[in-house]
């Protein structure tokens, strides 16, 4: 596999390329890949015209960020796309977080859930770590609010390490990556911070929600989040008995076709 | 991290390792210092290099001590006494040592120990590895080898060899070897204080630590980079000695020279190894330092953003927000479709699962018995123990003894016996023998008296 830079002169030779496949996959899984994914990142900044000329066919735009990393952001129906979950935003804040501390440079990058948690809990108060990630128990255990609290930021991490913003190292470590910074950039930038998020808004990248939300159970959260998921909107074509072969695959005549229909 | 200096090489016996474990374990020995312990050591050990007199009076002790004492804990209380258990102390875990052999007869010379210069040796001396150090020791280190290589050459046989070899090998080479191990230590505990200080930078001075941390990373890539390459172009040097000297000790069949020299290679080896394996971590940990001074740092220089991420995330400010993310399930892959054996279906099975009995004849072994008894009289036999001989012959021998008495019952039924007042006791074969009963000859049927049967096994 050559890291060297390459350069592609038409989206066939960027198909033929043998990472195209495994990126390909990836990005549309919502994988984001960073520089620390060397020979991708590579591929796809040398690819990265005709990509986005071929995702935009899709209703998807490639996006890549300063911060050096790259992920496919579907607006339109042609891809799947989901929300992240109230307990995965909240790890990845925290996680976030954790990336812009000093601490974390001194061991290059890399630090621990003990610390992730810890992070969590001077930022929100422990209370509020507890509610946030048992938010249907009325009465709590504080014993098994804790345990549920730390298995919920578990599978929040597993989730997010899926996603390409943190990667598993031995003995419970975690490796932040710079996608972390997407968490960050609703409050980036030096003007105001609702106006870089009704920008994030706009452009799909980022949905409000409400505090209703929050308190959705996590089994909900992975439903609700499937749910997120467009269907098709354009129907199926209609069943025409096999008369004509190949008839159902036409467009159907449009609106204006009928109205410059012959009289 | 290399293994220590002294350490076993990986071959070495585990049952050697053992023994050397016990013999330490029974000494039992440990060490107990304090900050003002090893302050007082590092006093001495400063003071015999500036003196010049390694050896120290009892009362040059007490002073010293005081001194120590004044500048670690600042409190001059009872200090006489203390100096005398901390010496105490210190002799007894054998970091100080007397000197003179005087005993009791007049007040001792103390010096520091092996042990106590090397502990203090260890906290004071910055033994790091530079380019001018590693350069230095790698042409000393070239020069032994090629002084032991011609003095290999001159060796006549094998004995010679291992002379020439295995002493200058394990003193001067190894010498020189962990010395340069010993900097790569000081190198790694010097990086690690770096990256400290990167990280101490940035907390202390967001934006303005850069030009520093900066600075730092550079020094340590540059010293690195300067080292990895002395090492490469000199260890191939020191390699191909190391070879030239392990064909003299193969064609000579000197083992412990041969030993020697790979020990020297495998040290070699593990120089090298290091030098690349830091230079690469350092790299990583180097690009990402400049990343984040750049994309962190520079752009976030009064470290808003992390005060407002951290308000996001409390939920003291902003709205709730989630990401959107590209979600295309895997496609389904379907099998192959695998055909199986084919089994006939399950169904009831239409004929009767059980038959009835058939009748059989069964033949009466009695009578059979009897017929054979009955064949024997008619044919003549005038005994028991000619009929029973004659009957029994035909039966396994296992059921000869019960079938005698059998016999005896039915002679007795159809003929006429007789036998003595003393009936002898006749063996009918080799297991066993019966009384003996006469038959009288008979003309046609004769009439039986009922007598009964004695049988004995043999």
């Amino acid at each position: 596999m050559s890291s060297q830079s390459q350069s592609f002169e038409d989206l066939a030779q960027v198909v033929e390329h043998e990472l195209f496949p495994d990126v390909d996959l990836a990005l549309r899984r919502g994988r984001h890949i960073d520089r620390e994914d060397a020979a991708w990142y590579g591929f796809l900044t040398d690819a990265q015209a005709e990509l986005e000329r071929f995702y935009r066919r899709y209703g998807a735009e490639l996006v890549q960020r300063t911060d050096g990393f790259f992920f496919l952001l579907p607006s339109g129906d042609k891809l799947g796309r989901r929300h992240l979950s109230p307990s995965e935003m909240l790890v990845g804040q925290g996680l976030t977080l954790l990336y812009l501390e000093p601490a974390t440079v001194e061991q290059g990058g890399v630090t621990s859930r003990e610390a992730l948690l810890s992070q969590l809990s001077a930022s929100m108060g422990t209370e509020q770590l507890m509610l946030a990630f048992n938010a249907k128990k009325k009465r709590l255990d504080e014993r098994l609010a804790q345990e549920m609290v730390r298995a919920r930021v578990s599978e929040a991490i597993r989730r997010l390490a899926g996603l390409g913003f943190v990667e598993l190292l031995p003995e419970d470590r975690l490796r932040l990556r710079a996608s972390l910074m997407r968490f960050a950039e609703p409050v980036r930038g030096s003007g105001a911070e609702l106006e870089a998020l009704n920008r994030l808004v706009a452009s799909g990248e980022v949905v409000l929600t409400s505090d209703d939300d929050e308190l959705e159970d996590d089994d909900a959260e992975l439903s609700e989040s499937d749910s997120h998921r467009k269907a098709p909107s354009s129907p199926p074509p209609a069943w025409n008995e096999g008369a004509e072969w190949g008839a159902s695959f036409d467009p159907a005549p449009s609106v204006a076709d009928d109205d410059e229909a012959p009289t | 991290m290399p293994p220590p200096d002294d350490a076993p090489p990986p071959s070495a016996n585990p049952s050697t390792e053992a023994t050397a474990l016990l013999a330490l374990a029974s000494r039992a020995p440990k060490l107990e210092l304090s900050t003002l312990d090893l302050c007082f050591l590092a006093t001495l050990y400063l003071r015999a290099q500036s003196s010049g007199h390694a050896a120290f009076s009892e009362e040059q002790l007490f002073e010293l001590f005081e001194q120590a004492a004044q500048i670690v804990e600042r409190d001059p209380s009872s200090v006489r006494k203390r100096a005398t258990h901390a010496i105490a102390r210190l002799r007894a875990q054998r970091l100080l040592s007397r000197v003179d052999g005087a005993g009791l007869l007049r007040a001792g010379e103390y010096a520091l120990s092996r042990l106590g210069a090397s502990i203090v040796g260890f906290f004071l001396e910055e033994e790091v590895l530079t380019t001018e150090t590693l350069t230095l020791l790698t042409r000393t280190l070239e020069s032994s080898l090629r002084d032991v290589l011609l003095k290999a050459r001159d060796a006549r046989d094998a004995a010679a060899l291992d002379q020439a070899v295995v002493g200058q090998l394990k003193v001067t080479v190894h010498e020189l070897m962990s010395g340069i191990e010993r900097r790569q230590r000081g190198l790694d505990l010097q990086q690690e204080q770096f990256q400290k200080e990167i990280s101490a930078l940035l907390s202390a001075d967001w934006f303005g630590a850069v030009d520093s941390c900066q600075a730092l990373l550079e020094s340590t890539a540059s010293t690195l980079r300067d080292l990895n390459h002395v090492l490469l172009s000199e260890s191939h040097r020191l390699q191909a000695l190391l070879e030239d000297l392990q064909e003299l000790a193969l064609t000579a069949g000197a083992t412990a020279a041969e030993e020697a020299i790979r020990r020297a290679a495998d040290q070699i080896d593990r120089i090298a190894a290091w030098s690349s394996g830091r230079q690469k971590s350092w790299s990583d940990y180097y690009q990402y330092v400049h990343r984040f001074l750049r994309d962190v740092v520079r752009l976030d220089p009064s470290r808003a953003l992390t005060a407002r991420l951290r308000d996001q995330l409390s939920g003291k400010s902003g709205k709730r927000f989630t990401l959107a993310v590209a979600s295309t399930p895997a496609p389904l892959l379907l099998r192959e479709v695998a055909h199986g054996p084919e089994r006939p279906p399950v169904k009831r099975p239409r004929a009767e699962r059980d038959t009835p009995p058939d009748e059989q004849a069964v033949a009466d072994p009695f009578a059979v018995l009897e017929d054979s008894v009955r064949a024997k009289l008619d044919a003549g036999a005038v005994s028991l123990r000619e009929v029973t001989a004659q009957v029994t012959q035909e039966l396994p021998e296992d059921e000869r003894f019960r079938a005698a008495g059998r016999v005896a019952q039915v002679v007795a039924k159809l003929a006429r016996t007789r036998s003595e007042r003393e009936r002898p006791w006749l063996a009918v074969d080799e297991a066993f023998a019966i009384e003996e009963w006469s038959l009288p000859e008979r003309d046609g049927v004769v009439a039986a008296s009922k007598r009964g049967t004695k049988v004995g096994g043999g």
